[in-house]
């Protein structure tokens, strides 16, 4: 009876053709705002997996993590460099990283930091930071580009740029009589580390104006704060329950407004936040599923006046009234089985072909996975409802067939 | 053994109507060639429903081959049709997707006692209905094509092709020639009764053309077997 059912859908292969691509194009969309959601999260997840804590001027939580680690926004106040000498000196801390932002090349975000920077950021699994070429700078007026930026720029080691005030992508006050020095670039890790231009506090203090420390005593250097203000800094602590803690401390520290930050608890309570847009999402590619599935039930039933030859002629070579039944059941299953699949396809036939795309234009790499518990259990749900409409046209077709008998009038 | 055997048969299509079809007595013998006519509206297509046992009588015995119809239930019904039963339609007897070697097997799918009987012959259900195909003048070519690309005399000799197929013993035919030429009706009609008798199958063949009873044993008018509207 299959075979009837796969010959029947054959030979209306135009209108058949159609519903498939209905239903597999609903299944990919939902399939993929699940997936989306899914490596959003552990891609920023990733980004953040060796810090315990950041810290920055006072402001939300959520903006100091998205503007200190992802670039996303900006930081409307500095913390001055005493504040962070203090913190950085508690017993708690193992290490800490100085971050100022604000300066940008063609676009792509400047991460002025120290040689720290290379020692503690760990990404993915608390994996290190790894040259492709070249090493971390050491001196002043030298940077470090992160993979992607290498590429969109198109510079290797041992050229120059030029530092542009700001974060667009153009700006009027380029610091064109300071051109740095490439002399190291990143391997990819898959994060917006990947995106940025990382040189040190100094060199950028000197491009803003401040004064150059080579003119001072190299033995005195450490008198001097690399910078009157950062942005944020990251930190590393002993043992990690100290976090809680310290954060208190800083959230109440006196000398100036702080806010620290646990990134994974924050990232949980943006995700907590957006979960509103999700369920929206999912409402949204689920309506699109079911309107691929009653694509299906309209071109059924719209069928079955034409098809009732067809039934009668079963009826007559010995098909009772449920072999019918059974075989628009058998249709619409095929249908919804073959639509879900090709709907799984389509998706990773997509995330293959956009991968590049999406990494180059938001850093997120694209995993290749096995469709999760809960993406089968969506696919399972979409048959079980292509299934379930299906008993419409086929009972139609049963009682249908039941009156016909073996005379049709049409 | 008796074919078909009707006693006090009344049947109507709505409850508390007056009957479509009383029958009190008619029987048609074993291995018997018979032609029923009735102009339209004679109760044809009910009598032809309730042989086919997609409907039984309210009242009275319907029997084919000492099987009483009325005690099986529906399935049973449809069971014993794909068994015993070849029926022609007056045209689009065939799904016109499948290829006309695969349209002549439909006869085989719901019934494992044809695939029996070609077994006992000696032969494959393939073989036997491209044998009967070839049999029926269908070229090697034709065998293969699919359904709707066969031209109206075609269609119905694999319709033929299929009811005969496992050597039913009954074989129902509704006005089969009613799309044919002259020519083509008259050598269709003796092909069909030629196959027939090489099984000794029971031929009922309706129509309302009363010239063609020269090829059947017996001719019924379908208006002195229905009493219905007569004594009523």
């Amino acid at each position: 009876m299959i075979k009837l059912a796969i010959k029947s859908l054959l030979n209306r292969r135009a209108s058949v053709l159609l519903t498939v691509i209905a239903i597999a194009v609903s299944v990919t969309l939902l399939l993929a705002v699940e997936r989306t959601r899914e490596q959003v999260q552990t891609n920023f997840a990733n980004t953040v997996s060796g810090t315990d804590l950041i810290i920055g001027a006072r402001t939300s939580q959520i903006q100091l993590l998205l503007s200190s680690v992802f670039h996303i926004g900006s930081m409307t106040n500095n913390m001055s460099w005493d504040a962070f000498d203090d913190i950085r000196s508690r017993p708690a801390v193992e290490w800490a990283v100085p971050i100022s932002l604000g300066d940008s090349v063609g676009g792509l975000p400047v991460v002025a930091t120290t040689e720290d920077y290379f020692k503690h950021f760990r990404y993915g699994s608390k994996q290190s930071l790894t040259f492709a070429s070249g090493d971390a700078f050491k001196g002043e007026n030298q940077v470090v580009l992160g993979a992607e930026a290498a590429s969109k720029l198109n510079k290797k080691v041992g050229d120059n740029i030029t530092i542009a005030h700001g974060s667009g992508g153009i700006s009027f006050s380029e610091h064109d009589d300071h051109p740095l020095t490439i002399v190291g670039i990143l391997k990819r890790t898959g994060t917006p580390v990947d995106q940025t231009i990382l040189t040190s506090l100094t060199s950028l203090e000197v491009i803003h104006g401040g004064e150059s420390h080579d003119e001072h005593d190299h033995g005195d250097s450490h008198a001097h704060p690399p910078a009157e203000s950062i942005s944020a800094a990251l930190l590393g602590l002993k043992a990690k329950p100290l976090a809680l803690r310290l954060q208190r401390q800083i959230n109440t520290y006196k000398p100036e407004p702080l806010t620290a930050l646990l990134p994974g608890m924050t990232l949980q309570e943006l995700w907590k936040t957006l979960r509103v847009f999700e369920q929206a999402l999912t409402v949204i590619s689920s309506m699109v599923v079911l309107i691929g599935l009653l694509g299906m039930l309209t071109i059924m039933l719209a069928s079955l006046r034409e098809r009732r030859r067809e039934m009668a002629v079963l009826r007559a070579v010995g098909a009772g009234p449920g072999t019918v039944f059974g075989l628009l059941v058998s249709e619409a299953l095929l249908l919804t089985l073959v639509g879900a699949a090709s709907g799984l396809a389509l998706l990773y036939l997509l995330e293959w072909s956009l991968a590049g795309v999406i990494q180059s234009q938001t850093g997120i790499v694209l995993s290749f996975a096995w469709p999760t518990i809960a993406e089968w259990w969506r696919l399972g749900l979409v048959v079980v409802t292509g299934f379930v409409l299906s008993l419409i046209p086929a009972w139609r077709a049963y009682r249908q067939s039941l009156a016909d008998g073996l005379t049709v009038k049409v | 053994m008796i074919a078909v055997s009707v006693r006090d048969l009344s049947f109507s299509w709505k409850r508390n109507e007056p009957a479509t079809l009383e029958i009190p007595e008619w029987q048609v013998q074993n291995g018997e060639t018979l032609l029923l006519r009735g102009p339209s509206g004679s109760g044809k297509s009910t009598l032809l429903s309730l042989l086919a046992g997609i409907n039984t009588p309210q009242k009275g015995e319907l029997s084919l081959f000492d099987t009483p119809l009325s005690k099986l239930s529906g399935r049973q019904r449809d069971r014993f049709r794909a068994d015993n039963i070849g029926y022609i339609f007056q045209q689009f007897n065939l799904l016109p997707y499948l290829s006309a070697l695969d349209n002549a097997l439909l006869a085989c799918q719901f019934s494992s006692i044809r695939k029996e009987r070609i077994a006992k012959a000696g032969e494959t259900p393939e073989a036997s209905a491209h044998n009967m195909l070839k049999r029926l003048g269908l070229s090697e070519s034709q065998i293969q094509q699919p359904a709707h690309s066969l031209s109206v005399g075609q269609q119905q000799r694999v319709a033929a092709a299929r009811a005969l197929l496992g050597a039913p013993p009954l074989l129902i035919a509704d006005e089969p020639t009613s799309a044919l030429d002259a020519e083509h009706r008259d050598s269709f009609i003796q092909l069909l009764l030629e196959l027939s008798a090489k099984n000794n199958t029971t031929v009922i063949f309706v129509t309302h053309d009363a010239a063609l009873s020269r090829y059947f044993d017996s001719h019924v008018e379908l208006n002195d077997l229905n009493k219905a509207g007569v004594t009523a």
